[in-house]
């Protein structure tokens, strides 16, 4: 399995990865700069402390007959190179580069002239010491030497400061940064909200006005498309409306001559397959008009043929008068309970699931049964239901009906099986709900279709 | 009568002239909206089968049309599409009745009695079914045999003989036919109609009932 699918890109993530990136950076830039200069600011300060013992020293540096030596009392060189916190040493070479006084194992100084100073970093026992180098005009050399830790706690004490200091500055950038990228993405928020509560239906254009001009050109471009779709909509929607006459007009044509045919005297067989090629004739044209059906459920409805406050009530009548009379020539009592039922939906598609529902109960209702057409509101929710006293569908069946082009096998009839799915298209895209029982225990079926919620309108009774 | 047939299938045509031809009228044919624009503003008809869904204009335009020129032609709309909108933007332009393609022979030749119908004189007796009504006189004949009517059984025969073949609600009735006298309950419609049916007995068996909606005229082989 390969799962790898590309992560999806954030702004705000990447805009952080950047900021966090450059002000490490930055941090560290300021703390390398804010060394030196802490070290040098030490060194400067210190190195003057330093310079001083060697300088006393040197001036009491007396030569004679037995050989140099300083002229200091033990108390006074002892104060010399006291410190609290440092080990300081010291050592006094002869112009021959012997040693006078001090401690032995000092290196000797690099050269330089005489009568100047030195600062110089070396080692003393294996640890880092600063080193004040002095040369007299006789070319007696004095080495005061520290070692480091006050300078290091100098220079961490400012570093620590510092560091501090440039942190928290960039912590408040980034804060700031994350803040103002949030808000700058907030028309984004308003896009996408605007988005999520459009309906499938919806394609009119999004509104350009008041969107900064980084956004507009999106919004711009949306439109577009959004534009493309309506065209494509209408185009396809002319379409169905063409391929419906063009292939129902011709059917319709077919038909009458064979009903002319009819009137004529016809030997019985040949009356006989008149009769089948004028059912199939019938059959045609009625799945013609589920197949258009099927596909005007499923496009995307026309611009202005949007949902509209419509009674169940109204479009069952209408399809009343439309199945009647097929209803008396099937000797089946088809029978109305309507009550007032406001819903939002497409008329043309709910006439069409009466239709289908009307249509599937005559055809599997056998004569002198009841087929019963019913609308009404049930606690609060619209509902159309028929119902006939056929000979039902078992419950095992009955999610298996609702696809398209199954037949129960061995139902007799001319069904194309598609009357249910064409039902349950519909249902589905009005967001209501469909349910087959059973009308009681022993047959017929009921085929109730429940919508989401009742209008209430000014100007319509409820 | 002079008809004028106005369809753009050849199939459908014919079998619409021969229809009409055998019931006795002249019919002209025409294929396009625009040849049928033209003999309607130079020749007489009384009525036109006009089919919606023209190669060149909408019978909706031609219907429009028609109308505005004043001229009171019976017009009978076939249409293939279903869309209730559709059938009502019809009959608001103007048109008599509508057929919804396709459509049985004997249902589109008592549509097109039923329109002339009503257009008709009400001097001449109508023949339906074995049965003759005479609209001047108000009064209904069955094999010699004259049946009395009251105004509203009267009123209930008209409207249904000017509507076979339609399913006719309770309310549609109430408000077309009891208007000027005070309002009837669905109950009280169903007493007049159902005293109807037992006074023009055989041919009260056509007027078929629509449990728990209203009634139609069964057009049957008539």
């Amino acid at each position: 399995m390969n799962d790898a699918a590309p992560k999806p890109t954030s702004i705000r993530r990447r805009l952080l990865i950047f900021l966090i990136g450059s002000a490490a950076l930055m941090v560290s830039c300021a703390a390398i700069v804010t060394y030196w200069v802490a070290l040098h600011l030490a060194n400067s300060a210190y190195d003057r402390a330093l310079l001083d013992p060697a300088l006393d020293i040197a001036d009491n540096v007396r030569l004679d007959k037995v050989g140099a030596h300083i002229d200091l009392p033990e108390k006074a060189l002892e104060a010399l190179t006291y410190d609290q916190v440092d080990k300081v040493i010291f050592q006094v070479r002869s112009r021959e580069n012997a040693i006078i006084d001090g401690v032995p194992d000092l290196p000797p100084a690099p050269d330089f002239d005489p009568g100047q100073h030195l600062f110089f970093n070396g080692s003393y026992h294996g640890e880092k010491v600063r080193v004040a180098a002095l040369r007299s005009a006789s070319g007696i050399v004095v080495q005061v030497a520290e070692t480091l830790h006050k300078r290091n706690r100098l220079v961490g004490e400012i570093l620590i400061a510092e560091l501090v200091a440039t942190a928290l500055v960039a912590l408040g950038s980034i804060a700031l940064a994350w803040f103002g990228v949030t808000r700058g993405l907030l028309p984004f928020e308003h896009l996408r909200r605007e988005l999520l509560t459009r309906t499938p239906s919806d394609l009119r254009s999004l509104t350009e006005t008041p969107s900064p001009i980084e956004i507009a050109p999106l919004i711009i471009a949306f439109n577009q498309l959004l534009g493309h779709l309506r065209d494509a909509n209408t185009m396809q929607k002319r379409f169905l409306a063409n391929a419906a006459h063009q292939l129902r007009t011709p059917l319709a044509g077919l038909q009458m001559h064979l009903e002319l045919l009819f009137r004529r005297e016809l030997p019985t067989d040949v009356r006989t397959e008149l009769e089948r090629m004028h059912g199939a004739t019938v059959r045609a044209s009625r799945l013609a008009t589920q197949l258009l059906a099927l596909a005007n459920a499923e496009s995307a409805p026309q611009q202005g043929r949007e949902r509209e406050i419509v009674d169940l009530l109204t479009i069952a009548s209408a399809t009343a008068r439309d199945w009647a009379p097929r209803a008396f020539d099937l000797k089946i009592d088809l029978g109305f309970s309507l009550e007032h039922a406001v819903i939002l939906g497409e008329s043309v598609l709910l006439a069409e699931l009466v239709d289908n529902l009307i249509d599937n109960a005559l055809r599997y209702t056998p004569a002198g049964g009841r087929v019963t057409v019913a609308t009404g509101c049930d606690r609060d929710l619209p509902y159309l239901s028929v119902e006939d006293t056929g000979p039902g569908i078992p419950p095992a069946e009955r999610g298996k009906v609702l696809e398209r082009f199954y037949r129960i096998t061995g139902t007799p009839g001319e069904g194309s099986g598609l009357g249910l799915a064409i039902v349950r298209e519909i249902a589905e895209r009005h967001g209501a709900e469909l349910d087959i029982d059973a009308c009681n225990e022993h047959n017929g079926t009921r085929v109730r279709v429940t919508f989401p919620r009742k209008v209430r309108s000014e100007g319509l009774v409820v | 009568m002079r008809a004028l047939v106005v369809e753009d299938d050849a199939l459908l045509a014919e079998g619409l002239t021969t229809v009409l031809s055998r019931a006795g009228h002249t019919v002209v044919r025409a294929t396009t909206g625009k040849h049928a624009d033209v003999l309607l503003v130079n020749e007489e008809f009384e009525f036109v089968v006009l089919d919606i869904g023209l190669p060149d204009f909408d019978g909706f335009e031609l219907l429009r049309r028609l109308r505005q020129r004043r001229s009171t032609t019976s017009v009978l709309i076939l249409t293939a599409r279903d869309a209730v909108e559709d059938r009502v933007h019809g009959l608001d332009l103007g048109a008599d009745d509508y057929l919804t393609k396709p459509f049985s022979v004997t249902e589109f030749e008592a549509r097109v009695r039923a329109m002339l119908r009503r257009g008709v004189a009400p001097a001449t007796p109508w023949s339906v079914a074995g049965m003759t009504v005479d609209i001047a006189g108000k009064r209904v004949r069955i094999d010699e045999r004259t049946i009395d009517l009251t105004p509203r059984e009267w009123a209930l025969l008209e409207l249904f003989l000017t509507h076979p073949g339609r399913v006719i609600s309770k309310d549609h009735i109430a408000e077309s036919i009891f208007t000027f006298d005070d309002q009837l309950s669905p109950n009280a419609i169903e007493v007049h109609v159902s005293r109807l049916r037992t006074k023009i007995e055989p041919v009260g068996s056509r007027l078929r009932t629509v449990r728990g909606f209203g009634y139609l005229w069964d057009v049957g082989d008539e």
